[in-house]
């Protein structure tokens, strides 16, 4: 081995250490900063000169119902598109389901082309108003991400290392779960952000069909006129989308196999 | 529904033509915003680096939370509208002309500037055309995605689409409530795609021939 | 080319001569039985192919792209399914059994390795180990071993992950993953195709130093001629569809090309490659008048007149070649005298004949003297001589029975060969079509193109 060889390897290595380091510590910065934005609306929020009605929803047990509503909302609906969005990807990707996946893009592509506020009530005159609603347009909104994004990874790995892993003795399945899924992990994770982002976005709408959550917050400031309640919960919402990226980001970090 | 389409059909039309007009502005002035953000970063790690993470940070937060947002400073009507379409119109438009920009071949800029080209000229007349395609793309994606925060707008009575799905939701159960709302939702849909094949046309007419895919 | 000779010579040492009782063998003989693959409607990829690869012995497959080398290849491991025909190996008719199965007991190796990149070094090298349940303590031992045997130190290597190696590092890493659960076919396909040429040329002589290690049936995918001659034992050259054009050692493509396609694909440095396997001594060095420094000029003269030559080498005191005299010069001489020779290129009788070659070359001769021990004169190689050694050279069959291979939807039979290894041949009415008289002897021992040509006509 030539000593050029080893340290060309030797400098590989440590731009690999480096990057890894470098995203950790881009990660710490996002919560740190939420933390203080957080901490300054509640000292605010505490200390303020708050009108009585204004108190009705500035108040944090009230504030964290919503919160918790706002969750539910986002991950029942990220749980279900996981479930559904990835297989149907598998499938997708798959030989004989191949021809399908025009069709099923197209479907996807209108449903995320449609207004999410339309279609959220749309789906209350058709579900009647609530959660079910809510989720279910989070669902069809979330759904392309996803879908697109894991056929888009299992299609980007190397069909070269595909056939070297059915060259030793893989199965089709085999070859899926331990070369084809590991590998599109990333980009798959890409698509999984993606679609968090939006179902905690989306999810502020849900409270124009009584769906709850934290556009409550946004609507009742709106209504009743109360600026400071319309700034606190915009401001809320904006955190929490930020806080639910971070952790989708964390994950990303955590779940991407080392040698990528 | 037929008689609702034939009835309201002028209506229908002019809310169509505003929230058309209103994307394609804002898209508009987005593009011009983003690239002179993306002239004064791309050269810089630094800058760029920041100006793609304020852009995720942006894309991030939700449109209701931002609209909400400017209701306390701007009031109700067009100016919110327009000032939240145009955030999140600029945003993916930035972060491909950064991408664009710095995707321009070295070499080529210095046989610019060694043909005597300023540094002004070098920017229009090589760098920017040479990141173009990269940049409609980003036009593509931000024209799709303010269509529907767009309908959002109407809520704080911007103008466009949204006012059928408001007015169909508050109208609840009764009559052509449900229609009203389907319209809109069917219309937004299809000045999206008529919006999208225009930026494909403007691509085809504008992206050199020397450099399409 | 000093040194490319020497790894030639190296490398034709260890594979020519093959004895059964000094090496064992682990590979196992590969056959293609009248085997097809074609796509729907279009002309066959591999049309009716029938291949015999002999046990032990490294085959290469060359050819244009698109030649059906890499899906013959393929087939045998049955990443690509032969439409009809049949893959039997050691005996054993695998064209209908599991695949998977059948793969995890054929090693197979392709450009830059086809490492798993979420996989450390050692998981990729373990894997078929793991899928064949190996205990976990076997497979580390395992993994160490031929980690050891690529020359990569297991200590360092074992838990990196493949971007932190360089493409060479990778390709070693593939080649023990190929080996790890000891199969006996070894596939390669173009795997040394992407690293830079240093590196190649290392990566050929470890899998040269491997194989005469292992003594496994290596087939190998390569659009490198050179790497074919380097490497091969045998090689085959294909045609589109899978044609056998010919089937040969590389000494026997090289010095009788089956026809104008296998020519053009060799090239032009054919020749030149061949030089590399013989030296001077094994070919025939003609005798010119030589005459000793003081020796009577006119004698000389008459003796040259008798042979009817125009020159004569002149000899010092010890033997040794100083240089060369015209006649003319000799008549106007008493004795010879070494004043009057002229420079004459000099090469030793254990030089190869390409060195033989390139010293006339740089001397602008077309002879050279022959020098044995102590640099005494044996005799003049002319550029004639060394073209027509390599007739005589190649013209000298291997005493190894040569594999069957032609496209004509024959199928050999099993018989015993000569070494004593099981190997198929064809029948008796087949072989008497099959010899073709080129006039070159070789083509007695059923070549494997002539067979193709033989048959092509009738």
């Amino acid at each position: 081995m030539s000593s050029a060889t080893q340290e060309q390897t030797e400098t590989k290595e440590a731009t690999a250490s480096l990057t890894q380091a470098n995203s950790w510590k881009g990660l710490l910065i996002q919560p740190i900063v939420l933390l203080v934005i957080l901490g300054v609306m509640f000292w605010w929020m505490s200390t303020a000169d708050l009108t009585e009605t204004e108190r009705i929803t500035l108040n944090a047990s009230y504030l964290s119902t919503l919160a918790w509503e706002h969750l539910k909302l986002t991950i029942i609906s990220a749980v279900i598109v996981l479930v559904t969005a990835i297989p149907v990807g598998i499938l997708l990707t798959r030989g004989p389901f191949r021809k399908l996946t025009t069709p099923v893009m197209a479907l996807a592509n209108i449903g995320q082309a449609a207004p999410p506020v339309g279609l959220i009530v749309l789906f209350a005159f058709w579900l009647s108003f609530g959660t079910t609603a809510a989720i279910v347009t989070l669902v069809v909104y979330a759904f392309l991400p996803v879908l697109k994004n894991t056929m888009v990874g299992l299609e980007a790995v190397d069909k070269r290392t595909i056939e070297a892993a059915r060259g030793m003795g893989m199965s089709p399945g085999m070859v899926l779960w331990k070369v084809e899924l590991p590998l599109a992990v990333p980009v798959m994770l890409a698509g999984i952000r993606t679609a968090l982002v939006l179902l905690v976005g989306t999810a502020t709408l849900a409270t124009f069909i009584n769906g709850g959550g934290l556009g409550l917050l946004i609507t009742t400031g709106v209504n009743l006129a109360l600026d400071r309640v319309l700034i606190f919960g915009s401001l809320l919402v904006a955190v929490f989308a930020l806080a639910v990226d971070w952790i989708a980001r964390v994950i990303e970090t955590a779940v991407t196999p080392k040698g990528l | 529904m037929g008689s609702y389409l034939s009835d309201r059909w002028p209506q229908i039309l002019s809310a169509s033509w505003q929230h058309f007009s209103l994307v394609a502005q804002c898209l508009l002035l987005a593009t011009v915003i983003a690239i002179f953000i993306a002239a004064l970063c791309y050269r810089s790690k630094t800058l760029s680096g920041v100006a793609n993470s304020v852009s995720a940070v942006g894309l991030t937060i939700p449109s209701f939370a931002l609209l909400g947002l400017m209701i306390a400073p701007l009031g109700f009507g067009v100016a919110p509208a327009v000032v939240v379409l145009t955030f999140y119109c600029l945003l993916p438009i930035l972060r491909n002309a950064l991408v664009g920009l710095a995707g321009v071949d070295r070499s080529l800029i210095e046989a610019a500037r060694g043909i005597g080209m300023s540094s002004m000229e070098t920017f229009f007349k090589v760098e920017l055309p040479m990141a173009w395609p990269v940049i409609l793309a980003g036009m593509r994606v931000s024209a799709q995605m303010t269509m529907g925060v767009a309908a959002i707008s109407a809520y704080v009575l911007g103008p466009g689409l949204g006012s059928f799905i408001f007015s169909g939701l508050s109208r609840l159960g009764g009559a052509n409530s449900f229609e009203s709302v389907v319209t809109a939702v069917v219309a937004v849909v299809v000045i999206a795609l008529i919006l999208d094949g225009l930026l494909l046309l403007l691509g085809r007419l504008t992206i050199s021939r020397g450099i399409r895919a | 080319m000093p040194n490319s000779t020497a790894d030639h010579n190296s490398s034709t040492g260890n594979k020519v001569a093959f004895n059964p009782s000094m090496t064992e063998i682990t590979g196992a003989t590969i056959l293609l039985e009248n085997v097809t693959k074609s796509y729907g409607a279009k002309k066959a990829a591999v049309n009716q192919l029938t291949l015999e690869i002999p046990a032990g012995k490294t085959v290469m497959f060359v050819g244009p792209s698109g030649c059906g080398k890499t899906t013959t290849l393929k087939m045998i491991n049955r990443l690509i399914e032969p439409t009809s025909g049949r893959i039997v190996i050691n005996g054993e008719d695998v064209t209908t059994m599991n695949g998977d199965e059948l793969r995890r007991r054929i090693g197979y190796v392709i450009q830059a390795g086809g490492l798993l990149p979420h996989l450390t070094v050692g998981a990729n090298v373990g894997l078929v180990p793991k899928m064949l349940k190996w205990d976990k303590q076997r497979i580390a031992d395992r993994t160490d071993e031929l980690l050891e045997l690529v020359s990569l130190d297991p200590e360092i290597y074992r838990d990196r992950y493949p971007k932190e190696l360089s493409g060479g590092q990778q390709q070693r890493v593939g080649v023990a993953r190929a080996l790890a659960a000891d199969p006996p076919v070894l596939l390669m396909d173009e795997p040394f195709g992407a690293v830079d040429p240093i590196t190649r040329q290392r990566l050929q002589e470890e899998l040269i130093h491997v194989q005469a290690e292992l003594h496994k049936t290596i087939v190998f995918v390569t659009h490198d001629f050179d790497e074919a001659v380097k490497l091969g034992d045998w090689i085959v050259i294909f045609n589109e569809g899978g044609k056998i054009e010919q089937y040969g050692t590389p000494e026997q493509i090289l010095a009788h090309p089956a026809n104008e396609f296998v020519e053009d694909f060799i090239g032009s440095g054919a020749g030149l490659k061949q030089l590399g396997l013989t030296r001077v001594r094994d070919v025939d060095i003609r005798q010119a008048p030589a005459f000793t420094v003081g020796e009577d000029a006119a004698t000389a003269v008459a003796h040259m007149n008798e042979a009817g030559v125009l020159r004569a080498i002149v000899l010092d005191s010890r033997d040794r070649p100083i240089g060369w005299v015209t006649r003319r010069q000799l008549e106007r001489m008493t004795t010879v005298g070494a004043a009057h020779a002229r420079q004459f290129p000099v090469v030793s009788d254990s030089a190869t004949l390409d060195d033989a070659l390139d010293t006339m070359l740089v001397a602008g001769s077309s002879d050279a003297a022959v020098t044995g021990s102590r640099g005494a004169y044996q005799g003049i190689i002319t550029v004639q001589t060394v073209i027509k050694a390599i007739d005589h050279i190649s013209a000298d069959p291997e005493e190894v029975s040569t594999p069957v291979g032609h496209n004509t939807g024959a199928i050999p039979k099993l018989a015993t060969g000569e070494n004593g290894v099981i190997s198929y041949a064809m029948d008796e009415e087949e072989t008497a079509t099959e010899v073709e008289n080129d006039s070159a002897p070789w083509a007695e021992h059923s070549d494997p193109a002539e067979t193709h040509r033989g048959s092509e006509r009738a």
